[in-house]
């Protein structure tokens, strides 16, 4: 029964309209199945899943959520890096002019701390939670070891990004963090010497830690998140009761 | 394989005709190949609507709490940075204080580098060990597996916090052990504090593999199970008592008399 074409259908039946989106309204299941198949975004999703996947008490969306800290760790952070100065003599001062004088500075500051903490507790969490329901075992032995890469990957965003604010807290939290990987044998002199720069913490050290910090490490976890994310698609989904 | 009788329009799904009987049979009804892409078999749903919105309630439930977190609690900003002034306790991120915590037990390679390297290499491993695909998609695959798991979280807990309190009553010197080697029999560091305490984790660990053995009778799944649940236990009580119970020189102490926030 044909009914009336309301101003939405117009829009939505509209040439522009349809350049930009290329299926209908998602209330029939051809259309749900070419909104996830037709949009970059979308796509790392199958079409259909099993039913158990969608089950919130399973995965606890913990990786989800250790991706979604990802994103806002990284919007949060493009924002900060417009005021923050990475220079030994200004970086302080750059952080106190961030909560006192930017526009929603200090809560930019805020949620990029509270994310941060929150993607290792996230990420270590999802670790538990993928060991204790089995879903290591075959096939899906080597995301494992891609999930412990990001682990790692995790701390180091993290940890570099400790030093940035330039406060006693950061200074001395990072001396004593690099000379925990310093007491290394035989290497461990020379790890020291790559990540300070220098002898001691100061710009050589700030500005490796800020370089690894907003470009290397997002980009390493962003190539192993891609890798990880595609595997679980080709490892058959997420794991379930056999 | 796409269940082709849930998409029949008001059919039924014939279980009484044999499988591959039906199959033809609909083929050649419809006269088209069996499984469309938006076919459903019974335990699937389709991602858009059924997956896509419990990820849409997840990220905006978690982006209030976090927002609502953010406007409540500030962000730490201590004095500007002074390489001439240590704070005591000096404190590395809280993340990596259970390496701090097992660093004033031994020797700094060993703590710092050498176990946590050794840590993630095994964790890294566990699936080339542990292959069978029994228990997947289970928490803690069986009954018994959730009781290892249980097991092993108290007795971790019990003998790393012994451990800790006779380690710092002995004045960090391996339970006193170190000191005897040292003293009495002239042992170098090298002895004393790298491999007596290397020692004594693996002999804590073997204990916990014979306990286990003997009590639970588990397969390798289970075993498993008891030594990664050790190694996040381990983890978590090493943090808590490198964060909350280490004062100035790194001595122990309560969490309210500990003076800087971490």
């Amino acid at each position: 029964m044909a009914r009336e074409q309301t101003l939405a259908d117009k829009i939505s039946s509209s040439s522009l309209w349809r350049s930009v989106v290329r299926h209908g309204y998602p209330d029939t299941q051809r259309n749900q199945a070419l909104i996830i198949a037709s949009n970059v975004f979308l796509h790392i999703h199958p079409v259909k899943i099993k039913r158990y996947a969608t089950k919130v008490t399973y995965t606890f969306c913990l990786g989800g959520l250790s991706f979604f800290m990802f994103l806002v760790l990284t919007g949060t952070g493009v924002l900060l890096m417009f005021y923050y100065i990475p220079s030994a003599d200004l970086a302080y001062q750059s952080m106190v002019a961030i909560e006192a004088d930017v526009t929603f500075g200090q809560l930019m500051r805020n949620m990029h701390r509270w994310s941060a903490q929150g993607m290792v507790i996230a990420v270590f969490l999802h670790m538990c939670r993928v060991f204790y329901t089995g879903s290591y075992k075959p096939p899906r032995e080597f995301n494992w070891v891609i999930g412990i890469l990001l682990l790692v990957t995790t701390f180091l965003l993290s940890f570099t990004g400790y030093l940035l604010p330039w406060d006693q807290l950061a200074l001395w939290a990072i001396t004593v963090g690099t000379e925990i990987g310093g007491a290394a044998p035989l290497l461990g002199e020379y790890v020291n010497l790559i990540l300070r720069g220098d002898f001691e913490i100061g710009q050589s050290a700030l500005i490796r830690f800020y370089t690894l910090h907003v470009l290397f490490l997002p980009l390493v976890a962003a190539f192993l998140m891609a890798v990880h994310f595609w595997r679980i698609r080709k490892d058959g989904g997420i794991s379930g009761p056999l | 394989m796409a269940d082709i009788a849930q998409q029949a329009p008001g059919g039924s799904p014939a279980r009484a005709i044999d499988e591959a009987k039906r199959q033809k049979l609909l083929e050649l009804v419809r006269g088209r190949a069996l499984a469309r892409p938006t076919d459903l078999a019974e335990d699937e749903v389709m991602v858009w609507p059924s997956l896509v919105v419990v990820e849409a309630v997840c990220a905006t439930v978690f982006l209030l709490l976090l927002l609502a977190a953010s406007v409540l609690f500030h962000a730490p900003l201590t004095e500007r940075a002074n390489p001439n002034q240590t704070p005591n306790p000096s404190k590395a991120p809280w993340y990596f204080l259970n390496l701090q915590e097992l660093l004033l037990h031994m020797n700094a390679g060993v703590a710092g580098v050498i176990i946590p390297t050794v840590a993630l290499v095994a964790l890294a491993a566990i699936p080339y060990f542990d292959r069978s695909p029994l228990g997947v998609g289970i928490l803690g695959t069986s009954a018994k597996g959730r009781k290892i798991a249980g097991f092993t979280a108290i007795f971790t807990t019990v003998v790393l916090v012994g451990m800790i309190i006779l380690d710092e009553m002995t004045d960090r010197t391996q339970f006193g052990i170190g000191a005897i080697l040292r003293d009495q029999f002239g042992a170098p560091e090298f002895v004393y504090n790298q491999i007596l305490p290397v020692g004594i984790i693996l002999v804590t660990i073997a204990v916990l593999i014979v306990l286990v053995q003997v009590i639970f009778k588990p397969t390798r799944r289970e075993m498993i199970i008891a030594l990664f649940t050790g190694f996040v236990v381990t983890y978590l009580v090493l943090t808590v008592s490198g964060t909350s119970f280490r004062g100035p020189g790194q001595n122990l102490t309560v969490p309210w008399q500990l003076p800087m926030e971490h």
